[in-house]
């Protein structure tokens, strides 16, 4: 259970905690990876080091370049 | 009554449903490519690809074949959904809700196949018919006035 903080210094570091810890989750959801689901919905991670990571990561770029180049 | 969403409007309805989709294709069974928001028709041939990719990765892992899939890439993300008749594929901003983007490809997948249409909510509708003013948005989300009459406060000390 997490511990009630009390007091204002104590609540704001608890505060401060969130936002980093938020921050952390976004930078790692940006992170480059390949996710794939089932059709259950369940999530797994293609490895870096996995075979064929490096040319889906590929395709996607230039999909995305694609995108931009019709954007600018 | 909603219109029936066809093929060839699934990808320009799904850019209409996110805000964060740059853009979408939507591809046949056969791999063809069947719509394309604005003019991302070059995209077909790459969400083609990218699935022929994925399963050649993954063909060897003790489960089903994937239905979605999700690709980080430094500059925005690709997302892709697929039904046995059909792939929806889109090329969406950086900071978009993984989420949000595969329930939408999802839902819209859905409807194709004939399920239920999305709607939007009844409150949503009922605002958009009214006027865009600040007095409408306002008549919309009434605020708590401070310092006005406060109701009786039943058992409270005097």
């Amino acid at each position: 259970m997490k511990e009630k903080r009390k007091g204002p210094i104590s609540r704001a570091a608890g505060l401060a905690e969130g936002v980093a810890a938020t921050v952390r989750r976004m930078q790692r959801e940006r992170e480059p990876r390949v996710l794939v689901y089932d059709p259950a919905g369940y999530a797994r991670l293609v490895q870096p080091e996995a075979r064929g990571h490096a040319r889906i990561m590929e395709i996607a770029e230039q999909m995305v370049a694609q995108v931009e180049g019709r954007e600018s | 009554m909603a219109d029936t969403l066809t093929p060839e409007r699934a990808a320009e309805r799904l850019c209409e449903l996110s805000a964060d989709v740059r853009a979408a294709v939507l591809l046949d069974a056969a791999g063809s490519l069947a719509a394309a928001s604005d003019d991302a028709r070059e995209l077909g041939e790459l969400a083609r690809r990218l699935f022929e990719e994925v399963d050649r990765a993954t063909r060897d892992w003790d489960t089903e074949p994937p239905e979605q899939l999700e690709v980080q890439v430094p500059g925005g993300a690709v997302f892709a959904s697929r039904t046995p008749r059909w792939t929806l594929a889109a090329v969406a901003k950086r900071g978009a809700l993984s989420s949000l983007m595969l329930y939408d490809l999802r839902a819209l997948l859905r409807e194709l196949e004939g399920g239920p249409p999305i709607r939007r909510s009844r409150s949503a509708e009922e605002r958009a018919a009214g006027p865009a003013t600040e007095e409408f948005a306002a008549e919309e989300l009434p605020m708590p006035e401070l310092g006005g009459d406060a109701p009786p406060d039943d058992g409270a000390p005097a």
